[in-house]
């Protein structure tokens, strides 16, 4: 349409003017012609000339007959008679011819002929007379053609000066007719020539449009064939118009099987077809168009085969002429969709791979801790009994052997929980002196027990509060510290730690950083193997090292809590002399924190406290109930969480301990009604115990509203400090008396756990319906049969405590069977 | 300008042949009673004597009138000519040849083609406006061509072949 209007007003409108103009000159070059042609072809004059000197002829003859007649005798009047009437003649068709009407208007005409036409009227009397009067006459009829005779040539020569003067008249007209002509032929030609031009590039542009035309249609066609989608055109109603190659690989049919043909039932799956249908029906009328213009969309599409496979399809319309066209594209995707589910079903998988690796360790962690707890928790209650010397030693060699493990056990579950991202950073606000000298404290027996010294200082201006990750900081200074005393033999290790802000701009709390440096005269470390100290599992080789060997992680995981603190960490080191460990943190400046006080040194023994220990297992319940009383503090005992809120209810305590998981309500719960009741413990800190140490299980515990937590196995020390620093300025008066524990409190647990365990399977072969009673005996039992060394049992019991869970019977009575039997194999019970 | 010479022409044509049905083919021609004014020779079928044909006013005007009203350049304004056609003379006369040597009193010669002599063609006048013409008007016969029926009859040449005061003609092959 517009290419059109374009070309109205420029080439084609200079086309119909010129064309116009032509017609106007040809028609007016043919008028032109033909009157010229008239003029030339009605030949108008006789020979002229010729007549005029005919009567100058006749008139002699006239005269000739004249004379004859007059020397004669006997004249021939009757020639006489016929050459003047021939001679009359021709003086009338001179008079009356209309060929000579211009020349009687002549004066010089006119008059010489009115003077012979009267010398003939005044003698046709006598000529028509008688004969004799005419023969008589002859004298009078010469004297009076005497004048005629000059009259006669003025006649003629006027008249040949008037024709030779009209015919060039008439050469001078055709001369400018012929002029006209040709100057009108020449701009006719020019105008020809420039139409000839016009059309020739009219023509030229024409053939280069074609070209253009085929070139685009040829690459057109060549995308269209070499399309990796289906490309398809239908008219409104939905006849294909073009089926590309891939379409035809794609849907499986042949172009010219399906052009013409409706695309409804050719390639539209049956459930699509009536929406299919409505679409186009709406599209024809003009309404909305969901497909149309909509870029891409998911459907299915059918191949000539009836297979339906998903596909990706692009429609858009387009005007070509007057009809509209739709265009789609089409992509198969069923690949796609399948590798899709493919990578789908790969990632849940290898989610599920992860999720089953974190409750392996949260397992583990469990499932390694809560027995180690048993152990340990009864190695330290065997310590405060008489034992021989020999005894003793064994004791403390167990002790030993178990921390080790515990410590290992922990080092794996760092790093797991480091590389599975669940160590997320928790600032918290320090006094980094404090921090040191609390790690020194606890240090210092272990370096004099190498023979070493071990003490700290600032390297310049001391620090105030700042904020940092304590525990992670605390963690890698042990390790450090640990190596230093580990690696010492009666020599010296020196902390010195700096603060300071590397442009030197006070004030520029972002710039603030913090160095520590673990100083040592120890053994040292070869140069080649100082680039190695850092990795997993590099043990030192060093066989002056009395101790049992580390798990070789620890360097490990101070290199991977420094780097997640944004920090660095490097050792120097000069073998035989000793070595430097430095880390260097960024930290920012914090405000003391208002009960900075409070922050204990930790070991500090405190008063005597009222505790509230909540526990379902009567294993552990034992072990903390004499772990406290041992400390010298007043225990009262709850076994659930309702049992809880009740004592909490009835009395004010210093602290309450409480375990997660337990029957009847777990101890979120209990800390949540605590907490939201009117009671006297409203506002008193309460320590969850758990064996569940990973990072999300303490953060969900203190938002629970938990003041902290102590993970389980419970260790004396990490007792004592949590006590330390709830209970410190709340220390009561009234010491509670030591309550004196049974005089062998463990061979009353057994007695009593095998008990319980019996019982526990009689109440199960009566087949009880109490899914949720049946769980939680289940586990408590479970809990026992750990900490009696009884494993196989325990994870029997899991089991019938899972099933339990899950409502199902027929595993349930499974794992029932199973349990008694482990527990009919069972070892003994007994405790570490 | 001009009236129909065609029609008269073919009812002047349809008297003759009854006129001639009456008589029996006569090789002769009779005798003229008036002055003879037009003399054919030359190769034609009729004659009254020594090979030509002789003719008077009555004669002519026995063979058939035929009228052409036109202008012409000797003449002023538009005027009736009455004569006999040069075809019907030409059949009278059973001429038979490719044209006709045409001279006047004065000796001017003409040559007209025997194709000129056609139905609607040229006539020998004598009379011009009902008069008869003398010597002294272009008589006593002049070819007349019908010059204002077309523009073929205006030219030099048929103007040239337009002979006043003809007397004699003859019929060459």
């Amino acid at each position: 349409m517009s290419r059109r209007n374009r070309f109205l007003p420029g080439g084609r409108a200079i086309f119909f003017g010129v064309a116009l103009i032509c017609m106007v000159a040809i028609g007016f070059l043919a008028v032109e012609i033909v009157r010229d042609l008239r003029l030339l072809n009605s030949a108008n004059s006789d020979n002229v000339q010729w007549t005029l000197s005919q009567a100058e002829v006749e008139f002699l003859e006239m005269r000739h007959a004249l004379d004859t007649a007059r020397r004669q005798p006997e004249p021939d009047l009757d020639r006489l008679i016929e050459e003047f009437d021939i001679f009359y003649s021709r003086i009338s068709t001179l008079e009356t011819g209309a060929l000579y009407e211009s020349l009687r208007d002549l004066p010089e005409f006119a008059e010489p002929m009115q003077r012979i036409r009267r010398t003939l009227d005044d003698l046709v009397p006598l000529i028509d007379g008688p004969r004799a009067d005419l023969a008589a006459g002859l004298p009078r009829i010469e004297s009076a053609f005497g004048q005629s005779r000059a009259d006669l040539r003025e006649l003629a020569t006027s008249g040949l000066y008037h024709f030779a003067r009209q015919s060039d008249f008439q050469r001078i007209s055709v001369a400018v007719t012929l002029m006209r002509l040709g100057l009108l032929t020449s701009v006719l030609v020019m105008v020809l020539i420039f139409l000839l031009r016009h059309a020739q590039n009219a023509s030229r542009q024409t053939e280069r449009r074609g070209h253009e035309l085929a070139a685009a249609y040829t690459r057109l066609n060549t995308i269209l064939d070499t399309s990796l989608d289906a490309v398809l055109v239908a008219d409104l109603s939905g006849d294909i118009q073009q089926f590309n190659p891939a379409a035809e690989r794609i849907f499986k049919y042949d172009a010219q099987q399906v052009v013409g043909r409706n695309i409804g039932g050719l390639i539209v799956p049956d459930h699509l077809r009536d929406a299919h249908e409505a679409g186009m029906a709406r599209m024809r009328a003009g309404g909305e168009r969901r497909v149309v213009g909509r870029g891409r969309v998911r459907l299915d599409a059918m191949r000539s085969t009836g297979e339906v496979f998903p596909a990706e399809l692009a429609l858009e319309t387009a005007q070509t002429g007057s009809e509209e066209i739709i265009v789609g594209f089409l992509r198969d995707i069923s690949h796609r969709i399948s590798s899709e589910n493919e990578l789908v079903e790969a990632r849940d998988k290898a989610l599920a791979g992860e999720k089953a690796k974190a409750d392996f360790l949260a397992m583990m962690t469990h499932e390694i801790r809560t027995p180690l707890n048993g152990v340990l928790g009864n190695l330290s209650l065997l310590e405060e009994t008489d034992l021989t010397p020999a005894q003793a030693r064994y004791v403390h060699n167990m002790a030993v052997s178990g921390k080790l493990l515990m410590s290992h056990v922990d080092a794996v579950l760092d790093i797991a929980r480091f590389e599975s991202g669940a160590t997320a950073l928790r600032a918290e606000v320090v006094d980094p002196g404090r921090l040191v000298q609390d790690i020194i404290d606890s240090q210092t027996s272990a370096a004099e027990a190498n023979g070493n010294t071990l003490d700290w200082a600032w390297t310049g201006a001391p620090a105030d509060w700042i904020r940092v990750d304590a525990s992670r900081l605390q963690q890698v200074l042990v390790n450090l510290i640990g190596n230093a005393i580990k690696f010492t033999r009666d020599g010296h290790v020196q902390v010195e730690i700096e603060q300071g802000d590397p442009l030197d701009q006070p004030g520029a709390e972002a710039g603030l950083w913090l160095e520590i440096r673990i100083i040592d005269t120890g053994i040292g470390i070869a140069e080649a193997d100082l680039d190695r100290v850092f990795e997993d599992f590099q043990t030192s080789g060093c066989t002056q090292d009395k101790g049992l060997p580390g798990t070789g992680l620890g360097l490990g995981i101070a290199r991977r809590f420094v780097r997640a603190m944004q920090g660095e960490i490097g050792a120097e080191s000069t073998l035989g002399e000793g070595s430097v460990f430095w880390l260097r943190l960024p930290v920012r400046a914090a405000r003391a924190p208002h009960n900075a006080d409070r922050t204990g040194t930790g070991c500090a023994p405190a008063g005597p406290c009222s505790i509230l220990l909540v526990e379902d297992n009567e294993i552990n319940l034992e072990l903390a109930r004499d772990m406290l009383s041992l400390m010298g503090h007043d225990v009262s005992i709850a076994r659930n969480g309702q049992e809880a809120v009740v004592a909490a209810g009835a009395r004010c305590f210093d602290l309450i301990l409480m375990d997660i998981r337990m029957p009847v309500m777990d101890g979120l719960a209990a800390t949540r009604a605590i907490r939201d009741g009117q009671g006297p413990n409203r506002d008193a800190p309460i320590v969850a115990l758990s064996a569940n140490v990973l990072p999300e299980a303490k953060d969900r515990f203190i938002a629970g509203g938990m003041s902290d937590f102590l993970g389980k196995p419970l260790m004396k020390k990490e007792l004592a400090q949590v006590i330390a620093r709830f209970c410190s300025d709340a220390a009561l008066a009234e010491g509670a008396p030591r309550d004196p524990a049974v005089d062998d409190p463990l061979a009353a647990l057994k007695a009593r756990y095998l008990d319980e365990t019996c019982a526990l399977f009689d109440w199960l072969a009566t087949m009880p319906d109490d899914w949720s009673e049946i769980a939680d005996r289940a586990h408590r039992i479970a809990g026992s049969a750990a900490a009696f060394g009884q494993a196989d049992l325990r994870m029997a019991l899991l089991s019938v405590e899972t099933t339990a869970e899950a409502e199902d019977a027929a595993a349930l009575a499974q794992a029932v069977s199973q349990a008694r039997r482990a527990w009919e194999t069972a070892p003994d019970p007994s405790v570490a | 300008m001009m009236t129909f010479p065609n029609v008269q022409s073919a009812s002047a044509a349809l008297f003759l042949t009854f006129a001639l049905a009456g008589a029996a083919p006569a090789e002769h021609l009779p005798e003229p009673h008036g002055p003879v004014i037009l003399t054919v020779e030359g190769t034609i079928a009729r004659t009254n004597g020594e090979g030509r044909a002789r003719l008077d006013l009555q004669m002519l005007r026995d063979i058939g009138e035929t009228t052409i009203t036109t202008d012409t350049i000797w003449t002023a304004g538009t005027s009736e000519f009455t004569g006999v056609a040069l075809d019907d003379l030409l059949d009278y006369l059973g001429a038979e040849g490719q044209e006709i040597d045409a001279r006047a009193i004065n000796d001017y010669a003409v040559t007209v083609p025997i194709a000129d002599a056609v139905e609607g063609g040229p006539i020998l006048a004598y009379a011009m406006d009902g008069k008869t013409m003398s010597r002294r008007d272009k008589g006593p016969l002049w070819l007349i061509y019908p010059y204002a029926s077309s523009s073929t009859y205006r030219t030099e040449v048929i103007y040239a072949r337009s002979i006043w005061q003809l007397d004699r003609m003859t019929v060459l092959d």
